[in-house]
């Protein structure tokens, strides 16, 4: 179909025609003049302004009928450019024309509190020390787990408990702190470890012994015992930021809610407490540039509350819930991208080895039996997410392929098991984590389990509550656990899941008490072991071990999804985490 | 009166201290370990412990609320176990925001409550009357947050006309307007009917009054007896559910502020009470408690400036 155009420049905000647009944008931000129909063979020229994209019919790959219109000023739109306006006219040409910031607004799922890594809570407080401090090496955005350098020029494992560095020139601090150098690198790893300060990441850098400096820029990392995992989760993470010796030492060995100096590519303009932190570029960043000048990081707690805002425009990219992607997959907001991502964390029904009703491996191998997995991964999770295998996400070393018991319930079975085991009206509690998807899961837990004559009693328990069930410290209460469904968080390497499951950490973390001397033993060996190939069984094998035990049941490891503005590219890692850092426009 | 307003500050004081009290007790029989909560899988017993002493947690109750107590007459409420920010700081660095949150929430509910019940109240049973009664029970009955979360579809997903989150810029009062419009309208749609009926139902036992009726009798103007004779009686009952209610507000707040991602106190106390962070929940509740205590103070004062027989018993 011939292009259809009545365009006189600014009167007619519309055209229509046939173009191949696959590798087009969906929006122009801001077409000039000259500008000219992405995809348009024949140059249709384009009036000064906002323009979307739709497409009417055709293959989303290849070609077809589409529209473009220019978007009309919305009522926020107007009022700001008025005002502009207004103020030019008053003769402030400096404030009129002053160049509006490149900035991207994103959320966090909860606010940051502080700027020390050896005291870095987690996830939140990472997005803005990642875009503050530099470490070694840092991850690469995408859809594989890898690293890539960062501070460091060059950077190798000598041998197994040494790991050479040298580092990149020219990285200052600011503030007049002098530049960034081997002595610094030291300081930040070694004090994480040191016992007086009680870093609450001391495990992150497992059996660091002490780093060496050989000169400004170089040094050995150098372990007591090897350390696999430090290339998954330490350096390139929460404990591999550096930080200022002087600054730390100025601060009085602990930094706090304000950063005196910063090395990395921004720096906190502006920290709103629950409401907004303005990150905006250091001046005096000399590494890669970045492509905006501003990042906002909004912190929003509730993923409804998140979507929304996302949709009225106030941030540029978010994760949303699970329940939203069906909805926003098939109608997505004019100029979005909505993609899944999976997540690292792993879900699971544990049982209490130890409680009478639970101690016959029957029992627990019955419950097992007469959990339907892929109908809570249906109901809680709206199919998004997929059922696991083990604790170990795909994509990582020691993923099983498939689990012992497979993922659909087997009533049959279940009731066998427990009329070999004498067992006639079992009844047992679940403890769940008052969250939506984990109630909509009991549930389904409960429902399968009385197909099995095993009555489930749910029991909702508030975050505090919940996350203290097993103490063993707090009192005898973990005595009474039966069922537990459970969640926990994971970095991208094995040991950070199988850590929790030693015996040392029965009564800790291990609420089921499980404690079996072959699974300490591997790993063990399996935080030391180079060769992939042989870790990735050792993990297998563990998993392998918590499955024959009975005492677990894993369900799923969720899904991130996510959604974005076309106008940004965004830089994410594997699990869907945001990496601001590497943020570009379209 | 002045012996009244110490009296009333004396009793002030104490409510305050036995909320500090009850509050202590009520954190520490909730289960939960902060230093589990705190610092997550990492919490090596060793941590914990310094965690706990840190927070104070080792010591016997009583040493805890008394030390806790001296503090906050020195002026201190503790330090946040996070990031060693004092909670003062952090605590009267969100409560203007929730504070602005209220008082417009109230005033705008005054400004359209008091009227529509006064004239609901001057032409009863109309038309006008029923209707306004009908809507007044439904602006109560709808909670604020499904008000809320409406609001934000209209006017900030569909029209796009006000933001959906935040307070606006600082120093910026129009940018801090705007983000206020959707949260106050949600917070005080329910008062405006519930105000409405109230002044309504007290108009309509004042219009009935011997001294209305003399007053009508002498010749005033209308407008006259009802704004000096009747609205002036009709308004005291009002006035005290006002400053009971800024107190009910501050607690209810907390919802507003997770639909619109809003900074304030209810949504502080609510993040510390989860994560156990006590200094911050202590001083929250406490500055809260205070703004109660002071508000039920202003609106009996109100109250006795309005009627002089109240001021003349005190």
């Amino acid at each position: 179909m011939a292009a259809k155009l009545a365009h006189r420049a600014g009167l007619v905000n519309y055209y229509s025609g046939n173009i191949e647009y696959s590798a087009q944008p969906t929006v122009l931000a801001a077409a000039g003049e000259g500008d000219t129909v992405p995809g348009d063979k024949a140059g249709t020229a384009l009036a000064p302004g906002r323009w979307m994209r739709k497409n009417v019919r055709g293959d989303m790959n290849m070609s077809g009928h589409v529209h473009w219109f220019r978007v009309p000023l919305s009522r926020r739109r107007f009022l700001e450019a008025g005002a502009a306006a207004g103020i030019a006219a008053a003769g402030l040409p400096r404030i009129a024309r002053a160049a509006t910031p490149s900035r991207v607004r994103g959320r966090s799922y909860a606010d940051w509190a502080q700027v020390d890594p050896a005291f870095s809570t987690g996830v939140t407080e990472e997005e803005v020390h990642a875009l503050i401090y530099n470490k070694l090496i840092q991850y690469t955005p995408g859809r594989k787990w890898g690293w890539q350098l960062d501070a460091a020029a060059e950077i190798a494992q000598t041998d197994p408990t040494h790991i050479r560095f040298t580092l990149r020139r020219g990285i200052g601090w600011s503030n007049g702190f002098g530049e960034l150098t081997a002595a610094d690198v030291k300081f930040s790893f070694e004090r994480i470890v040191d016992p007086e300060l009680k870093a609450s990441n001391r495990p992150d850098w497992g059996s660091l012994d002490r780093v060496e400096v050989h000169d400004d820029r170089s040094g050995v990392i150098v372990f007591k015992e090897p350390f696999q995992p430090v290339w998954n989760i330490t350096l390139p993470y929460i404990s591999g930021n550096i930080v200022s010796r002087k600054a730390v030492e100025a601060a009085g060995g602990k930094l706090g809610a304000e950063a005196p100096t910063v090395s990395g590519p921004y720096r906190v303009r502006e920290h709103r407490l629950k409401e907004r932190t303005v990150l905006e570029r250091n001046p005096g960043w000399q590494g890669p540039k970045t492509d905006f000048d501003e990042i906002e990081i909004f912190p929003i707690d509730d993923e409804n509350t998140a979507q929304i805002a996302y949709e009225a425009g106030d941030i540029d990219f978010t994760r949303v819930s699970l329940a939203s992607i069906d909805k926003l997959k098939a109608d997505p907001p004019t100029g979005s991208t909505v993609e899944v991502y999976p997540s690292l964390y792993y879900v699971w029904v544990g049982m209490n080895m130890e409680n009478p009703k639970l101690t016959d491996i029957r029992v627990r191998q019955a419950v097992q039996y007469a959990i339907d997995v892929p109908s809570i991964v249906e109901a809680a999770y709206f199919g998004v997410a997929e059922p696991s295998t083990g604790i170990i996400a795909p994509g990582l070393i020691g993923h099983r392929a498939k689990s012992l018991v497979p993922p659909q319930a087997n009533i049959a079975k279940a009731r066998d098991l427990l009329a070999e085991a004498g067992v006639d009206g079992l009844a047992l509690t679940l403890d769940v984590l008052n969250k939506s998807a984990n109630v909509t899961a009991a549930q389904v837990i409960q429902a399968t389990c009385a197909q099995a004559g095993i009555t489930i009693d749910i029991n909702l328990r508030e975050s505090g509550d919940f996350w203290t069930l097993g103490d063993a410290s707090k009192g005898d209460q973990w005595k009474k656990i039966e069922l537990i469904l459970n969640r926990f968080s994971m970095t991208p390497d094995p040991y950070y899941a199988t850590a929790w499951f030693t015996c040392e950490q029965v009564g800790i973390w291990n609420w089921e008490r499980f404690c079996n001397p072959e699974f300490d033993a591997l790993h063990k060996k399996a935080m030391a072991e180079t060769d992939i190939a042989k870790r990735a069984k050792m993990y297998e094998r563990m998993q392998d071990l918590m499955e024959q035990s009975g005492a677990y049941r894993f369900i799923t490891h969720e899904a991130t999804p996510v959604i974005y503005r076309d106008t940004i590219r965004p830089a994410l890692r594997p699990d869907g985490l945001p990496l601001y850092r590497f943020f570009a426009k379209a | 009166m002045f012996l009244y307003l110490v009296k009333r500050l004396g009793l002030g004081a104490l409510i305050i201290v036995v909320a500090v009290v009850m509050l202590y007790g009520m954190i520490h029989a909730v289960p939960g370990d902060p230093a589990s909560i705190i610092l997550g899988p990492k919490a090596t017993p060793e941590l914990r412990a310094a965690l706990h002493a840190r927070m104070g947690l080792d010591d016997p109750f009583p040493v805890q609320v008394a030390r806790f107590l001296a503090n906050v007459l020195r002026g201190d409420l503790g330090t946040d176990v996070f990031s060693d920010r004092p909670v003062a700081e952090m605590v009267f660095d969100q409560l203007p925001h929730t504070l602005a949150l209220i008082v417009t929430a109230i005033v705008w509910a005054m400004a359209l409550g008091i009227p529509l019940g006064c004239y609901s109240a001057l032409h009863r049973n109309t038309a006008i009357d029923r209707i306004t009664g009908v809507l007044s029970v439904g602006c109560i009955a709808i909670p604020s947050f499904l008000v809320a979360l409406y609001a934000l579809l209209v006017f900030a997903v569909g029209l796009r006309w006000l933001p959906a989150i935040g307070a606006g810029e600082p120093g910026d009062l129009a940018s801090q307007a705007r983000h206020l419009v959707l949260p106050a309208f949600a917070v005080g749609l329910g008062w405006v009917g519930y105000i409405a009926r109230l002044v309504r139902a007290s108009m309509l036992e004042t219009l009935g009054e011997n001294h209305v009726r003399t007053a009508r009798a002498f010749g005033l103007p209308e407008r006259v007896v009802i704004t000096r004779y009747v609205l002036r009686i009709a308004i005291l009952p009002t006035i005290t559910v006002i400053g009971i209610g800024i107190g009910y507000l501050l607690s209810s707040a907390v919802f507003i502020e997770v639909v619109f991602a809003r900074p304030g106190i209810g949504k502080l106390i609510i993040d510390s009470v989860t994560t156990r962070n006590y200094p911050i929940v202590m001083g929250s509740v406490l500055v809260s408690t205070v703004l109660f205590v002071v508000s039920t103070t202003l609106s009996d004062l109100v109250n006795a400036l309005l009627d002089p027989r109240i001021r003349s018993g005190l």
